[in-house]
């Protein structure tokens, strides 16, 4: 069986896609991904809504002071912000803006790979070229827990990710991840491999 | 009165030499020529401090915080003071005679938003105190020279960049990637931004303390002293990978006396600079009798750490930490310095207040709210991801009191479960509306909204 890590992580010079829809939970999975690089420098969110909200990062354990948000509103500027920041940070997640060109990514990718920063690429809408990522996450399933028609409140929420490419082994599994919204994001359990028939990004 | 370098140059002159043309960095025999009947003197930075510290002294008993960068320069935050003396006129005029009761006529104070700023008004103003409204149109006029770095100004030059006007003109990105961070910190400068970098809290108490059984009054001891408690605190920081700009030197007297002074560089303490501030400090007391009877302990501690002073914990490496400042330098450069930004946690009752922004490499300003405070009606957590920068507004189906339907762009989503409404009273005193906020969870994400004047606002996304 493939073997999985018990948590979800960043590694030195791989990047990482999350794909899925706005709501899906997958900006704070990235954060806490970025948490285990913070514990050694400093990591970047770059920002392209100026909608990010710090505070999900440090509930996910990121030390304020190892975060820095870089609000880049500009698709033209993207690209060269991104190289800029992987030539000297460690772990940035970069949200993709809509019209990213595919050669753009895939030289960012291999600039991750030579300059061993950890990528997390998360495209606002659409998905990554295939063999961008190293690992690819796609939201499938969302269930949020605790609201209860008026009562209770958010208390957190499970969620199923596909994952799949090259680091998966170029196969698909579906992953379960608990966020209880006030530590580290789980993965909880590993499901089946998805259906024959669907082939790894 | 000129350095002891082997080409010495002008560090200060007298009025009567200034108005001979005498300027600052010229070279002696340039200068000696304009002032024919003139002395010059070399420079002895002990003399100097120990003449210098009735008016620290006279500043301090006026203004706190005074931090000395020089004998014959000092810096004074003055944000808190402008309220008591009210204003900025009335202000210079109680130091200008402070200074002049301490040490006679001959000083000049300038007054602008930052200490680089404020160190060329203090030099171009003449008797009467020069306040600067606006830095950077100040700064305009001011030659490159000013910025102190010699090869750095050799090539402004060479490019056709005279003035200081003329390099902030420049845009900054060029800069950044002709010169590295040495141009990007010069437009700054010249820009009128030198707010100093951010000064960086130690986890724990870094000062080093020396106690002396019997009391230092010889000058000897006190230089051997100075240097070993320098040494002593550099060599502790240099295993942390930090350094510090600022140092508070404190003296104990024999007879109980405490004298504290707080010294400033531009550029990262080493061991041999802050000895010799350390030193002159300490001179100064011995011979003004600041410290009767002797000094019988003495601390050096760090006040705040900044620039090549950032601090670093076990895992982090000093190239890496480099590396990084530059990348996001060069990120800032490329996109202005308020795309770059960090935040801190402050009290608040909506996830939009709860963040103190500042843009990176500045100094945190204070926070607005206090963070323990309970904030009664603030929303409970987790927190959401997403926060737009103004509340945008939201199409909803209500069914018998409850929200049934929501429409997200062009769909319209079925609600598939609700919390709330937590009641926000807000400022009634100030007309602010009460809301209700809601959290609002929908088969295409959560949100948190809030429902004012009848309409449905979202102000986060749990993403």
């Amino acid at each position: 069986m493939l073997s999985l890590p018990d948590r979800l992580t960043l590694e030195p010079g791989k990047v990482i896609g999350l794909v899925g829809p706005p709501g899906f939970g997958l900006t704070r999975v990235g954060m806490s991904m970025l948490a285990d690089s913070s514990r050694t420098g400093p990591v970047v969110y770059l920002d392209v809504r100026g909608w990010v909200n710090p505070l999900t990062a440090w509930e996910a354990g990121i030390p304020p002071e190892r975060l820095i948000i870089v609000r880049c509103f500009d698709r033209l500027l993207w690209p060269k912000a991104t190289a800029a920041l992987l030539e000297g940070i460690r772990a940035v997640y970069a949200e993709v803006p809509p019209g990213v060109r595919e050669s753009v990514l895939r030289r960012l990718a291999a600039l991750a790979r030579s300059r061993r920063s950890a990528l997390l690429l998360h495209p606002l809408s659409g998905d990554l070229p295939a063999g961008v990522a190293y690992v690819r996450y796609q939201g499938r399933e969302v269930a949020w827990e605790g609201p209860d028609a008026g009562h209770g409140r958010l208390t957190g929420r499970r969620l199923v990710l596909e994952a799949s490419g090259k680091g998966m082994s170029g196969i698909e599994r579906v992953i379960e991840v608990e966020d209880d919204g006030a530590d580290v994001v789980r993965m909880v359990s590993r499901l089946a491999a998805a259906p024959a028939g669907r082939a790894a990004g | 009165m000129v350095d002891k370098t082997a080409t010495p140059r002008v560090v200060a002159f007298n009025q009567p030499a200034r108005e001979a043309g005498v300027r600052l960095g010229m070279r002696r025999p340039e200068a000696e020529v304009l002032c024919p009947g003139g002395t010059t003197l070399e420079q002895d930075h002990a003399t100097e401090s120990l003449t210098f510290e009735p008016v620290a002294a006279a500043v301090e008993e006026l203004i706190p915080r005074v931090e000395v960068a020089d004998p014959g320069l000092l810096f004074v935050p003055i944000d808190g003071a402008l309220r008591y003396y009210g204003g900025e006129q009335a202000l210079v005029a109680v130091l200008s005679r402070a200074i002049e009761e301490a040490a006679g006529v001959g000083g000049r104070i300038g007054v602008a938003g930052g200490p680089f700023a404020a160190r060329w008004a203090a030099e171009v103003a003449g008797e009467e105190p020069l306040i600067v409204e606006d830095d950077r149109q100040f700064l305009a006029s001011l030659d490159v020279e000013v910025l102190g770095r010699e090869e750095l100004v050799a090539t402004f030059r060479w490019l056709g960049i005279g003035t200081l006007g003329e390099l902030a003109s420049l845009p900054r990105p060029a800069m950044l990637s002709r010169f590295g961070t040495a141009g990007l910190h010069a437009h700054r400068l010249a820009s009128g931004e030198d707010r100093p970098l951010e000064p960086r809290g130690l986890p724990e108490d870094p000062s080093v303390m020396e106690r002396f059984e019997e009391p230092l009054v010889l000058l000897e001891q006190v230089g051997f002293a100075a240097r070993a408690l320098s040494h002593r605190l550099m060599e502790a920081m240099a295993e942390s990978g930090v350094a510090p700009h600022r140092v508070e030197v404190s003296a104990q007297a024999a007879d109980g006396t405490e004298r504290t002074r707080v010294w400033r560089s531009a550029d990262p303490f080493t061991d041999e600079t802050l000895a010799e501030r350390v030193w002159w400090q300490l001179r100064a007391w011995n011979e003004s009798a600041g410290i009767p009877g002797g000094i019988v302990q003495l601390t050096l501690a760090p006040a705040d750490l900044s620039g090549e002073g950032r601090q670093l914990t076990l895992l982090e490496d000093v190239s890496a930490r480099i590396e990084a400042e530059r990348a996001v330098a060069r990120v800032q450069a490329l996109l202005g310095p308020d795309a770059v930004m960090e935040g801190r946690l402050q009290g608040g009752r909506d996830p939009i207040e709860q963040v103190r922004w500042h843009r990176w490499g500045e100094v945190p300003p204070p926070l607005e709210r206090d963070p323990g405070a309970p904030w009664p009606g603030s929303t409970p957590g987790p927190s959401p991801a997403l926060v737009p920068p103004e509340p945008q507004l939201l199409e909803v189906e209500w069914d018998g009191g409850m929200p049934s339907r929501v429409r997200l762009r062009s769909r319209w989503e079925p609600v598939l479960n609700w919390a709330g409404p937590w009641r926000k009273l807000g400022r009634w005193w100030q007309d602010e509306p009460q809301v209700d906020r809601y959290q609002v969870v929908t088969s295409a994400g959560a949100l948190l909204c809030e429902l004012r004047n009848e309409q449905m606002f979202v102000i986060g996304v749990y993403d």
